[in-house]
């Protein structure tokens, strides 16, 4: 039986990245919808999007971001871990890169690492040295259509101190509908399939690429 | 100054206004305005928000027009207190105006605050006449479109056959419900493949649907049918006079097809395969019934296509010990040895009967198995779970996501990736068929040879494709409260496993004369465990037992079990010895103390040593009493108990 040569975590890691098979870009649109209007919104996706039988699936996740702040660069260095409450699954971490800056892209670009990781992360970060920046509850539904993942959620403040979701009130009266694919580097028509996708989500939701630098600074 | 020239005088008439007559007739006149007040009167008059010299005139006359009538009239009353007031007012609010203008052209001007957008320019005010008139003709337009298609609809129902037509729609919303459809120029194309169900067969399933032509035109249509429809792309048929819809499906997917599922023994020669031909001839099938069970035929006939192709695929690929066969539409695969598995697909396209039945029956139970493991590939390929939490990416299944958290090694993600391929489940399921078909033969035949100690085998109702379970309990009628004998056999894909109640576990192969010997043997021990039970209850003492004596002859199978019992006062002794080679096989002996025989002689003088028993006689089991082994056994044991002390 022929034993396959034992290459280090790095040589692979370096391997899926020539290659173009490690997922590192996300491609994102957002929008968001009124309470009032999103019942019909979920009723399109059902009908748009992949497995009607099984859509939506719920989901309620915490998201915490975390920042460390570097002697380098003004820019601290953020990551963003995201724990589901509703069931047991292993904790996922993400980097997110600066969006490109390219104007004829129809979505937003940017590079994207996620990771499962176990439940002691938080405290290995905070040990390491990064501090809360803030965090926030999301629930809603999401769906997938091919290589596309549609969410639908409210974002919810977290009001430290009181235990119950009730008492979590959310943060206005709308849901966010996200649009996101995440791909290697080199797949040219991502884009073009998500734009074309959220043309048919109009007018009940305008996706679209947000220019976070226009939004101002991270309070 | 001429001479001729007459001198002409313009007074006024110096008539001021009476403003009182006294009682006595003297008049009281108005003192005439000054000139300040005149002024006054000339300025009030000014309007300063008139700007062209005609609007000044035509106010002018009106004024003068209004002033005549009032000066007619009577009074003239002068209201003002101050008679600038108005002019003042006037003046101010044109100022006003006026500010407010430059500030606004300034403010536009710097376009930071205010941009001028140039104004549409309104069209002419029409004559509202006008606009009455081109809106009824218009409206006549459109009354003209819809009366059109109203006297069409109206002579479609009027004609012989409206019944015909309206089911045709009624029929195509009815095909529609059912099926995907959809509109490509003229025709209407459908699609009846499981592509959208996660099917990744690359053989198309696109069906035509069109009117149904008339009887009498049915020979000809059908030519132009059959050329047409071997291509299923849109083409424009002609549209006659309507009846019902008709469906064309493409011409492979055309008749009844169903995988045929045969397990054989001792098939010696290959060659003689049974190959259905495929039948590309003519089309002789019209519509099958109506076209919903048309649609569903086809339907199943790329079920089976697929099917078969990745059976055979799979076949090809995979590296058996025997390796299979594939051989026109029939894939063969061993099973257990001399057994075989042959899968074939059968497709007719004609409806006659004329084909000679199978060898064996066909296995229904296989055929759905195969249907359902083909579904389940497709739902693998459509359904893949979501991402928890919703960052997560999408497309690892669970396991894979929690492997990384869980450390898994390169065993564990090596193994996640190894799957059964749908010729391997399918093989598992028959060899356990056929496994649990022999294991109920050979029980059931040893139970109906078997009468002494009574076999009874309870199956699970409830087992998977790949394992069944039975348990079987040896007890002797009449005696259950004695003793039982249970086991329990799990019956796999080649082997059983056998666990007995004292904990021994074996495992046999799939010979059937492996279990037989087993329960063989298990009716062995349970003879002597029962009796050694029984002699308890008798008051019989055990002198000695065992499960394995090495005496007599060499036995095909397993050794004689014994047992010595000794009667209550001792005066009597029983052996019994159970064979099995290959029927169960009982000798049973008794000996008597003190032995009639004994004499004493000079080697043993003392007559004490006539207690130390006597030989064994042998007994005629077979002729004793009884019901059964333990019944004689029982009777003989009673019998042999003396009543003396």
């Amino acid at each position: 039986m022929a034993m396959a040569s034992v290459s280090s975590a790095r040589e692979s890691l370096q391997h899926a990245l020539t290659n173009r098979f490690l997922p590192n870009l996300e491609y994102l649109l957002q929008g968001s919808i009124l309470d009032s209007a999103v019942e019909h919104l979920m009723h399109r996706l059902k009908g748009l999007c992949d497995n009607v039988d099984t859509s939506p699936e719920p989901f309620h996740d915490l998201e915490v971001c975390m920042s460390l702040r570097q002697p380098n660069s003004n820019q601290p260095l953020l990551l963003r871990v995201r724990r589901a409450m509703d069931r047991d699954a292993p904790m996922q971490m993400r980097y997110l890169g600066q969006p490109e800056v390219d104007q004829r892209r129809p979505t937003l670009v940017r590079s994207c690492m996620d990771c499962a990781c176990t439940n002691g992360i938080l405290d290995f970060l905070t040990e390491m040295g990064f501090r809360l920046e803030f965090e926030y509850l999301a629930k809603g539904y999401m769906f997938r259509k091919g290589r596309m993942k549609i969410t639908v959620s409210k974002l919810i403040k977290i009001v430290h101190g009181k235990q119950q979701d009730m008492a979590n009130e959310p943060i206005s009266q709308s849901y966010i509908v996200e649009l996101s694919v995440v791909a290697p580097t080199g797949q040219e028509n991502v884009g073009e399939e998500m734009r074309v996708f959220a043309e048919q989500l109009k007018p009940l939701v305008q996706l679209e690429k947000i220019d976070y630098k226009r939004l101002g600074p991270m309070p | 100054m001429s001479a001729n020239s007459v001198n002409i005088s313009v007074e006024t008439t110096c008539e001021n206004q009476i403003r009182e007559i006294g009682y006595d007739g003297t008049e009281l006149y108005q003192p005439p305005p000054t000139l300040s007040e005149s002024l006054a009167k000339c300025a009030a008059r000014i309007d300063f928000s008139k700007t062209s010299l005609d609007d000044l005139k035509k106010e002018e006359k009106s004024a003068t027009e209004a002033e005549e009538s009032r000066d007619k009239d009577g009074n003239q009353f002068q209201e003002s207190l101050w008679p600038w007031d108005a002019v003042r007012n006037k003046l101010k609010d044109a100022f006003t105006e006026i500010c407010v203008l430059s500030d606004v052209i300034s403010i536009a001007k710097d376009k930071r605050y205010l941009v001028l957008d140039p104004l549409l320019e309104d069209g002419d005010d029409t004559k509202p006449i006008v606009q009455v008139y081109s809106r009824k003709k218009a409206i006549s337009q459109a009354a003209q479109v819809l009366l059109g298609g109203a006297e069409r609809l109206r002579n479609a129902h009027s004609e012989q056959r409206s019944r015909n037509i309206s089911d045709f729609h009624i029929e195509l919303l009815r095909l529609r419900q059912n099926w995907r459809l959809k509109k490509v120029s003229n025709a209407i194309i459908g699609d009846l493949s499981y592509r959208t169900a996660g099917s990744k067969f690359n053989m198309s399933g696109t069906f035509e649907v069109t009117k149904a032509e008339e009887l009498a035109d049915d020979d000809q249509l059908q030519g132009q049918n059959s050329s047409s429809s071997s291509s299923s792309t849109a083409n424009g048929m002609p549209i006659k006079a309507a009846s019902a819809l008709r469906v064309i499906v493409p011409a492979e997917l055309q008749g009844v097809a169903y995988i045929k599922v045969i397990t054989q023994k001792d098939q010696e020669d290959l060659c003689s395969a049974q190959v259905n031909l495929m039948g590309h001839g003519p089309n002789i099938t019209a519509q099958v019934g109506v076209w919903q069970k048309t649609l569903e035929f086809a339907q199943n006939v790329l079920f089976c296509k697929e099917l078969f192709a990745q059976l055979a695929r799979e076949a090809i690929q995979l590296q058996a010990p025997i390796p299979h066969v594939v051989i026109g539409n029939q894939i063969r695969a061993t099973l257990l040895p001399n057994i075989q598995l042959i899968i074939s697909l059968c497709h007719s396209t004609t409806f006659d009967s004329s084909q000679p039945a199978p060898i064996n029956d066909h296995d229904h139970v296989l055929e759905h198995s195969l249907h359902q493991l083909l579904r389940e590939v497709h739902y693998k390929n459509s359904h893949h779970p979501f991402p928890h939490p919703s960052s997560a990416p999408l497309g690892p299944s669970k396991k894979r996501m929690m492997a990384g958290p869980m450390a898994a090694d390169r065993e564990t993600l090596m193994d996640m990736t190894k799957s059964q391929t749908i010729l391997e489940q399918i093989i598992a399921q028959a060899q356990h068929i056929f496994m649990r078909k022999r294991t109920q033969y050979v029980l059931d035949t040893l139970a109906r040879d078997v009468k002494d100690p009574q076999i009874v085998s309870h199956w699970n109702a409830m087992n998977s494709p790949t394992m069944s379970c039975v348990k079987i309990n040896i007890v002797t009628h009449g005696y259950d409260a004695i003793g039982r004998t249970s086991l329990v056999i799990h019956v796999k894909e080649r082997s059983l496993k056998c666990i007995c109640r004292d904990g021994r576990v074996m495992r046999l192969s799939y010979e059937p004369q492996e279990l037989r010997d087993l329960i063989l043997c298990q009716i062995n021990s349970h003879q002597i465990s029962c009796l050694v039970s029984l002699a308890r209850c008798m008051a019989w003492t055990v002198l000695s037992n065992s499960n394995h004596l090495g005496i007599g002859k060499v036995e095909p199978l397993g050794n004689a079990s014994s047992c010595l019992l000794a009667s209550p006062n001792g005066d009597r002794m029983i052996a019994v010895q159970i064979r099995c080679d290959p029927q169960i096989d009982v000798k049973v002996y008794i000996a008597k103390s003190p032995r009639q025989d004994f004499f004493p002689n000079p080697l043993v003088p003392e007559k004490l040593w006539e207690n130390l028993g006597g030989s064994f006689k042998e007994v005629r089991f077979d002729k004793i009493e009884g019901k059964s082994f333990l019944n004689k056994m029982e009777f003989l044991m009673a019998s042999l108990t003396s009543n003396t002390a």
